[in-house]
């Protein structure tokens, strides 16, 4: 019997053919909207009333705009880039800890918690609630006429309701609280995720050889859990740069008080919303993008650099 | 699990590519669409709708409510009509609802129609401004205005009595007909524990109203009216001297005054304001109906108004027509949106029969015939320098104004940031901030 020349079975045709929609959806909901952004960026295009105006290229007119200092010596949007910065790491700094510390908790296998499933359902909770109905919800809570301010008053802690969303401090804090509560439950169950897949095997003959729980953590868990981190924290800061509804929401759209609360992306929404102004929105989608690049190489430079 | 997904995600690419290139086989008769779309920013004029428009059979109508702050609805709208002659009959926006504020933007382009032309012809009862307002430059009427608003001073009986010895309304007008006056009672109501108005904006639209040059010159050049000018240090004034709250017009720190426990003597508002707004005060438990009344106030003016304007486009423009009539000349529906409504129509001899009637009373305004007060101030209203930024510019200076009225900001802090706001809605303005 003569065997036929046997071909060797190409799999690797099926993967690439598996992974074609991805790129179609992508090319045609990601990369061509992205450069069409740029492309826009240097043109003037607009509507007043009904009438569009443009689009008349323009060259970098709109970043120079952007970039010029206004009145007060100000580049405004550098100004709006430290609000958003500022309120993010307020509200990532306890959303790591926190997250870390329920991830470490949940999957201990000493500790063997019981109600697991429940308690992350809970925590996971809030980031189910649209962003805007939850700054809905704080917005009422915190009014001068809100509950809160009621308690404080009738408890006798205050004596004249606090205007929470003019106040710097707690008008950015309100903002870095939902943020933390929206978003900690997602970090802890990703964190859960990173810890579960380090070999069990090492926890337990660090045990044997008699390591207290401090130095598995940081000698085992840490630097295993690093590439999990740094997913965790680019993530987290890009969707930080991205901050809108919840500011948006609390401040009626202004950013009071005095623009503190005011973000790179309220800031684009005012020339989108009303105006249809592609030319200047597009300008600071680019300058984000940059920035955003830029950050997210540093953390992840950052982070691999303490190997 | 992740390839899964991306599985059902090409899935649903392609199936909406393949939905997307179907062609619709829908054809034109001479009949009129099945779907009578309204487009508004809030449930007012949709209740009045309901209750007195007859729908014609096998119409249905769909209502697309947008709230109008930040000009959103505004913008829902600005994307509905420019896709108006590709969008499918029964999508296509049949009516829609717009503000004073921003009217002159759609009457003075041709995304609304001249409804003379659809069957609209007799104004002969209507008020000329509420016509003026719904017309282009030329001069042809796009729309028209189910309610005219007058706005007046509406104050509480109680507190007006205690403060003022009286709450008949002549002579309440007689102590506070002018911002002289006014101001003195403001430190009168405040010696008794009152508040003048419950918000720093109270009085904003009667000062606004009053402008003698637009927001925005000829070369686009935004100016502050002296009118304004008086307004924001009427402001200033009041919130230091707690004559006021710094609460915006529809915050519920305000709402709050309309109550039981409310201290604040005067609002100011037309009839809609009222009967629509005034929620708290409406309460059967914790309201004050009847505890109020209205007279002129210091200055003659008006405050918004629906106009129901007719968009290009439409498939149902007999009915579009019909709606439009309907509102403004037939009298049985306007005697009922006067007398069951509490609205002060566009219909000048219903109105006035109204106003003549000794039986007619407002049981919320303690007995008072208030259509006799604004069939007269009717006679006042001047739909003048206006311009198609007004909603951007009176919000965005009320809602960055405030910060320095809460002492947050100063004064030219608080302007920088308005005209920050106004370059960034309104590209083109020239403000003091523009680069």
């Amino acid at each position: 019997m003569k065997k036929g020349k046997q071909q060797p079975i190409s799999y690797a045709k099926w993967g690439y053919i598996f992974i074609i929609p991805f790129f179609v959806v992508y090319i045609i909901f990601t990369l061509y909207p992205q450069i069409l952004t740029f492309y826009n960026s240097f043109f003037e295009n607009y509507k007043e009333g009904l009438t569009q105006v443009g689009p008349n290229f323009v060259g970098l007119d709109n970043y120079i705009q952007l970039l010029s200092p206004g009145s007060d010596g100000t580049i405004d949007i550098f100004k709006y880039f430290g609000n958003t910065m500022i309120m993010w790491i307020a509200g990532a700094i306890p959303q790591f800890v926190v997250a870390l510390l329920l991830a470490l908790i949940f999957t201990s296998s000493r500790l063997k918690l019981k109600g697991q499933g429940f308690a992350k359902a809970v925590i996971y909770m809030p980031n189910l609630i649209m962003a805007s109905a939850f700054a809905m919800l704080f917005f009422s809570l915190f009014s001068t006429v809100g509950p809160i301010n009621k308690m404080l008053i009738d408890s006798g802690i205050l004596d004249k309701a606090i205007d929470f969303a003019s106040i710097k401090i707690t008008a950015r804090g309100l903002v870095a609280v939902m943020n933390f509560i929206m978003w900690f439950g997602n970090t802890t169950i990703v964190l859960m995720a990173g810890i579960m897949g380090i070999d069990e095997a090492l926890f337990e003959s660090a045990r044997i050889d008699g390591a207290t729980s401090t130095h598995v953590f940081t000698d085992i868990t840490l630097p295993l859990l690093r590439p999990i981190l740094v997913y965790v924290m680019i993530t987290s800061l890009i969707g930080g740069l991205q901050m809108f509804d919840v500011p948006q929401v609390l401040s009626k759209g202004v950013g009071m008080p005095d623009r503190s609360t005011f973000t790179v992306v309220m800031y684009l929404n005012n020339y989108l919303g009303g105006s249809k102004n592609y030319g200047m929105a597009g300008a600071i989608s680019v300058i984000l993008f940059v920035i955003t690049g830029i950050l997210s190489i540093l953390v992840f430079k950052l982070m691999k650099k303490e190997d | 699990m992740k390839k899964a997904m991306k599985g059902v995600l090409a899935a649903a690419t392609c199936l909406s590519i393949i939905g997307c290139g179907s062609k619709t086989t829908e054809t034109k008769s001479g009949e009129e669409g099945k779907v009578f779309n309204i487009y508004a920013w809030n449930e007012e004029f949709k209740g009045f709708f309901e209750k007195y428009y007859k729908v014609p059979e096998g119409v249905e109508v769909k209502w697309t409510i947008v709230p109008s702050d930040n000009g959103a609805y505004q913008e829902a709208l600005d994307a509905a009509l420019t896709n108006q002659a590709n969008a499918k009959d029964d999508e296509k926006v049949d009516m829609f609802l717009a503000e004073a504020d921003y009217i002159l933007k759609y009457t003075n382009a041709d995304v609304t129609q001249d409804i003379k032309a659809l069957g609209v012809t007799d104004f002969s009862n209507t008020y000329q401004y509420t016509v003026e307002a719904a017309s282009d430059s030329n001069g042809t009427v796009k729309g028209v205005s189910f309610q005219c608003c007058p706005s007046a001073l509406i104050y509480r009986r109680s507190i007006a009595k205690d403060v003022l010895g009286t709450d008949d309304p002549a002579q309440v007008q007689e102590a506070l007909n002018s911002w002289e006056k006014f101001d003195a009672v403001a430190q009168q109501a405040k010696d008794k524990g009152y508040l003048m108005t419950p918000s720093y904006a109270e009085t904003y639209r009667v000062f606004s109203n009053n402008v003698s040059s637009p927001w925005v010159d000829a070369d686009k050049n935004l100016q502050m009216d002296p009118q304004i000018t008086a307004w924001m240090d009427q402001a200033e004034n009041y919130v230091k001297n707690e004559y006021t709250l710094t609460e915006g017009i529809w915050d519920a720190g305000k709402n709050e005054q309309m109550g039981k426990d409310g201290k604040a003597m005067c609002f100011f508002g037309p009839a809609w304001y009222f009967n629509f707004c005034m929620g708290p005060a409406h309460d059967e438990k914790t309201g004050t109906i009847g505890d109020w009344a209205i007279c002129e106030g210091p200055q003659a003016h008006f405050w918004g108004g629906t106009w129901l304007l007719a968009p290009t486009g439409t498939d149902n423009p007999t009915m579009l027509a019909d709606v439009m009539n309907t509102f403004i000349n037939d009298e049985e529906v306007c005697k009922n949106l006067i007398v069951n409504e509490a609205q002060f129509t566009n219909n000048q001899k219903v109105n006035n029969e109204v106003a003549a009637d000794a039986n007619y009373k407002s049981d919320f305004l303690g007995g008072q015939n208030d259509v006799a007060i604004f069939a007269e101030l009717a006679k006042n209203i001047k739909f003048q320098n206006v311009t198609i930024y007004d909603q951007y510019m009176n919000e965005g200076l009320q809602t960055n104004y405030v910060e320095f009225l809460k002492g947050t900001v100063s004064k030219e802090k608080a302007l920088d940031n308005f005209y920050k706001y106004i370059n960034e809605k309104i590209p083109g303005i020239k403000t003091p901030e523009s680069k």
